[in-house]
């Protein structure tokens, strides 16, 4: 960038957010060019902290009319280098953004700003015993940024995803015009719904932060029953604990049901790639039910107890088992630090994180774990694998938590191919990457169905004429 | 003396071993009740990610190491915009946590060593030691000016230097120069005088323990106080019978029992010597029965824990031959060498006294502001800084705020002051010696 025009820019965005919230400095860039995934590190020209609504909407607009990049960034937490920005630009720093607008424990409906953390809002729904459905991510992360990416949460099998818990929103256009979606659209006060109303809320999830920057966003948010019952089982082959999952799954009667690979069930995930024991089972699943009284619990421990005899009449290898304790609780008592800083992810590898992390038909999670195995050990790298059911339908998320040493390049690229190989394998079998880097967005649109990349193109042109927003990370 | 205190290089591989996740930017715990908060000062005031607890310290460290980043004055202010409280280290869980501190005080001492360290303002305290052995630029004589009240009651404080006694009270240089806070030293002293403790002082012959200079990244100044200091201390311990270093300064005991590890004679030089911190003595003789707590205080307090009692004494526990997990990886902390629990039991035994809590405590204790040099380099941030703290306390509706710590008194009583609050931090020992 032309200096002249450097120092032009920093003083309208300075004009804007006040001198303090506006830099052009090296150091600060630095600290946003980086996360924790392969995605290689890319400095914004500028950074700039926003704190109110207007100020977006006077950033983007003049974004907009200068067409310069802007990419929205909360906690930086995401394992895909999604605010890594592609063209330079803008970084629009929302972390001071962060008021839980309103808490209302009767209608379960939360509003917040794009600030607000994880431990924030887990802080605020206890006073009244509830809940949200808690990321395995850092207590730092963004409520809102999870849950437009689609992200993914302790609740997934009741609920849904965290995309699915939202109820409104506000959004600022890339040409700085506000718009609502939502119940709020037709009453300022009321976030209850997106609705029945066209889901407009759909122009803004999962493009990335491509077409607007979300500004206020209502959730459901849910009660807490007291009595928490962990279902655990171990088995010694994919197959078998898709089959179990599949048919405890049908009876809904659980809030997370996940199963992870032994190599995931290790604190840390081993790096490199260390074999199984023999006698270890493969596979590890835990169902965690919560009951509001002592009768809902039976109920359940019996459903669960009926599939289990089930499973094992087929001749399967499932048996109930002890899942360990720290791996437990990281999984429980979310949000968690332990997973949080992602201890029991990549404590060994040091440093990178990132994964193959896709939405996958349930019948084909078998295969591709097999897939996965293959191309993963093929690296030296562990198939530290998760797979769990999404509200009781028959797909799910199946990825691979792929820590490596960040401090080697080449330990880097190896991780990045082997993420790339597995990605590749998954597509062929009918899965979705869900908060892709951007290798991963090229290889869906390799795939894709012309008119799918036409209407991307096109809704993206409608909202965003000059591609200033999060520029490149479609793959468009 | 022959020191190990590492060089930003040296700890490389360890700065690697942080993912930029981002978990210590917030204070959390999972309870129940789940409890959150700031936890990075630097974070509140600056906001941009790289003022912004490990994670942007850690940055600015990988940009310097792998020359992407060089010094300009912006660099260098952003470097000691830090309190170096750890805050951010309690919360991480990763092979790097205990050498988060070290690591942002190795990046300042690169800044001085290249020249461009420490911040124009902390030049002073520098420039200080070396003509007045403390950071105050204060003259020698003035050192003993809190004793004053004793000589006019004519019940004068041993002078250790000239007759022996099995205890120092090594007074720190805050107490004695910083005038707002000579009420800490004072109640000190009429505490082990009503105990009738046998303790001296080493008056206009103390220097300063150096933690200051740590701070800033001034290791060799640092070393010259220390080995001053060590010296000193050994002398009293062969001529004039001391066994025991007490100090009411959280700073003074930070540096002497954790900055003098790194030098190799640090053991042979305290030999037969226990160093220990004001409030863990008078818990001991509160124990034995020896501190009789008669008098009551029907005051409504709470306590800041500071962070040099506090959370920079974890122990951490490594697999140093790689037979738990992998070599040199980070196993867990132990707290137990920290000052969390003896405040609070003594605060607690005070007749009449009612105790309420913060919400962030203990290893969570939000820092006052004052340390990591950024009282003197950043007065104002500092003080805007304890005023965040004194309103928590307020919220918690308590009268008063105690501590055990003269940097804390002074930082947080400014930050009261700031914001007109009533509210007034204590020193433990000013209560202890009103109910005494």
């Amino acid at each position: 960038m032309h200096v002249r025009n450097e120092e032009l820019i920093l003083k309208e965005l300075a004009s804007i957010v006040g001198e303090k919230n506006a830099t052009a400095a090296k150091h600060i860039r630095y600290a946003y060019s980086y996360d924790m995934s392969f995605v290689k590190p890319k400095l914004p020209d500028f950074v700039v902290m926003a704190t109110t609504v207007e100020q977006i909407q006077k950033i983007l607009t003049f974004a907009n009319k200068e067409k310069i990049p802007v990419v929205p960034y909360t906690g930086g937490t995401n394992i895909g280098g999604l605010t890594i920005p592609e063209r330079g630009g803008i970084l629009l720093d929302l972390k001071r953004m962060d008021k839980i607008i309103k808490l209302d424990p009767e209608a379960l409906v939360a509003v917040i700003e794009p600030g607000v953390t994880h431990a924030q809002l887990a802080s605020a729904l206890s006073k009244y015993n509830l809940r949200f459905g808690w990321p395995v991510g850092p207590p730092s992360s963004s409520v809102s940024s999870c849950a437009i990416s689609h992200g993914i949460g302790g609740l997934n099998a009741r609920y849904g995803l965290q995309s699915q818990e939202i109820t409104s929103m506000e959004v600022v256009l890339p040409t700085g015009e506000l718009v609502r979606a939502g119940s709020c659209a037709i009453n300022p006060d009321a976030w209850h719904s997106v609705l029945p109303m066209p889901q407009m809320d759909g122009l803004f999830k999962g493009w990335l932060g491509g077409t607007g920057v979300v500004t206020k966003l209502g959730i459901n948010v849910h009660h807490t029953p007291p009595i928490l019952k962990i279902f655990t089982v171990s088995c010694d082959n994919v197959e078998d604990m898709y089959s179990y999952m599949l048919n405890l799954s049908n009876y809904e009667i659980c809030d997370d049901l996940t199963g992870v690979s032994w190599w995931l069930a290790q604190v840390p995930i081993p790096y490199p790639y260390k074999p199984k024991p023999d006698s270890d089972p493969e596979w590890f699943s835990y169902a965690t039910t919560y009951s509001f009284t002592e009768k809902e619990r039976e109920a359940r421990e019996e459903i669960w107890g009926m599939v289990l005899k089930e499973e094992q009449k087929k001749g399967t290898s499932i048996k109930e088992t002890h899942y360990p304790e720290e791996a437990l609780k990281a999984r429980t008592q979310l949000p968690s630090q332990i997973v949080g800083t992602t201890k029991n992810y990549c404590k060994q590898g040091g440093g990178g994180i990132s994964w193959p992390g896709t939405f996958t038909p349930a019948n084909k999670w078998a295969p591709v774990y097999n897939k996965w195995k293959e191309i993963l050990t093929g690296h030296n790298l562990s198939p530290s694998v998760r797979m769990s059911m999404y509200r009781g339908v028959h797909y799910g998320m199946l990825r691979a938590m792929i820590p490596f040493n960040k401090q080697s390049a080449e330990e880097t690229e190896n991780a990045r191919r082997a993420i790339v190989e597995c990605l590749k394998a998954d597509l062929d079998g009918g899965g979705m990457p869900y908060k892709p880097p951007v290798d991963f967005a090229t290889e869906i649109n390799k795939r894709a169905h012309p008119g799918y990349l036409m209407l991307l193109k096109k809704i993206k042109k409608l909202l965003d004429p000059n591609d200033i927003m999060n520029p490149g990370k479609l793959g468009i | 003396m022959k020191w190990n205190i590492s060089k930003l290089k040296d700890l490389e591989h360890k700065i690697w071993r942080c993912t930029a996740c981002g978990t210590c930017k917030v204070a959390y715990d999972y309870g129940p009740p789940t409890k959150s908060g700031e936890i990075c000062p630097a974070g509140v005031e600056f906001g941009f990610e790289g003022f912004m607890s490990a994670k942007g310290k850690i940055a600015f460290a990988r940009g310097i190491l792998s020359g992407e980043l060089e010094w300009d004055d912006e660099l260098l202010d952003a470097i000691y915009k830090c309190n170096v409280c750890a805050g951010c280290a309690n919360q991480c869980e990763l092979d790097h946590k205990p050498y988060i501190p070290e690591i942002i005080e190795a990046m300042r001492r690169k800044a001085v060593e290249d020249g461009a360290g420490p911040m124009p303002t902390q030049k002073v305290i520098a420039q200080s030691m070396r003509d007045y052995d403390n950071p105050y630029q204060g003259p020698r004589r003035v050192r003993t000016d809190w004793t004053r009240p004793f000589k006019k009651a004519k019940q004068p404080i041993k002078d250790i230097n000239k007759e022996s006694a099995p205890m120092l009270f090594y007074v720190g240089c805050t107490g004695a120069y910083n005038l707002p806070v000579r009420d800490v030293p004072v109640a000190t002293a009429s505490i082990f005088q009503k105990l009738g403790l046998d303790f001296g002082i080493l008056g206009e012959e103390e220097i300063c323990c150096g933690s200051t200079l740590m701070r800033i990244g001034d290791a060799e100044g640092f070393k010259r106080a220390a080995e001053s200091n060590l010296e000193k201390f050994k002398w009293l311990h062969e001529n004039r019978g001391v066994n025991n270093i007490v100090t009411s300064c959280a700073g003074c005991y930070r540096a002497i029992k954790k900055d003098y590890t790194m030098c190799e004679d640090n053991d042979r030089m305290l030999e037969g010597i226990t160093v220990i911190h004001t409030a863990e003595l008078l818990n001991n003789l509160y124990k034995e029965g020896t501190l009789k707590l008669t008098g009551n205080l029907p005051w409504k307090v709470t306590y800041h824990d500071p962070c040099h009692t506090g959370r920079h004494l974890n122990k951490f526990k490594f697999d140093e031959d790689g037979s738990v997990a992998w070599k040199d990886a980070y196993l867990e902390t132990s707290e137990e060498d920290c000052l969390y629990d003896i405040p609070r039991e003594l605060l607690k035994a005070i007749p009449d006294i009612e105790f309420t809590e913060m919400d962030r405590i203990r290893a969570n204790s939000y820092c006052c502001g004052g340390g990591g040099g950024v009282m003197t380099g950043y007065g104002d941030w500092a003080t805007k800084n304890a005023s965040l703290r004194i309103e928590e306390g307020m919220n918690t509706g308590a009268e008063h705020m105690v501590s055990i710590c003269p940097f804390c008194h002074y930082n947080l009583n400014q930050g009261a002051q700031r914001i007109g609050s009533e509210m007034k931090l204590y020193d433990l020992t000013e209560l202890i010696d009103r109910v005494l």
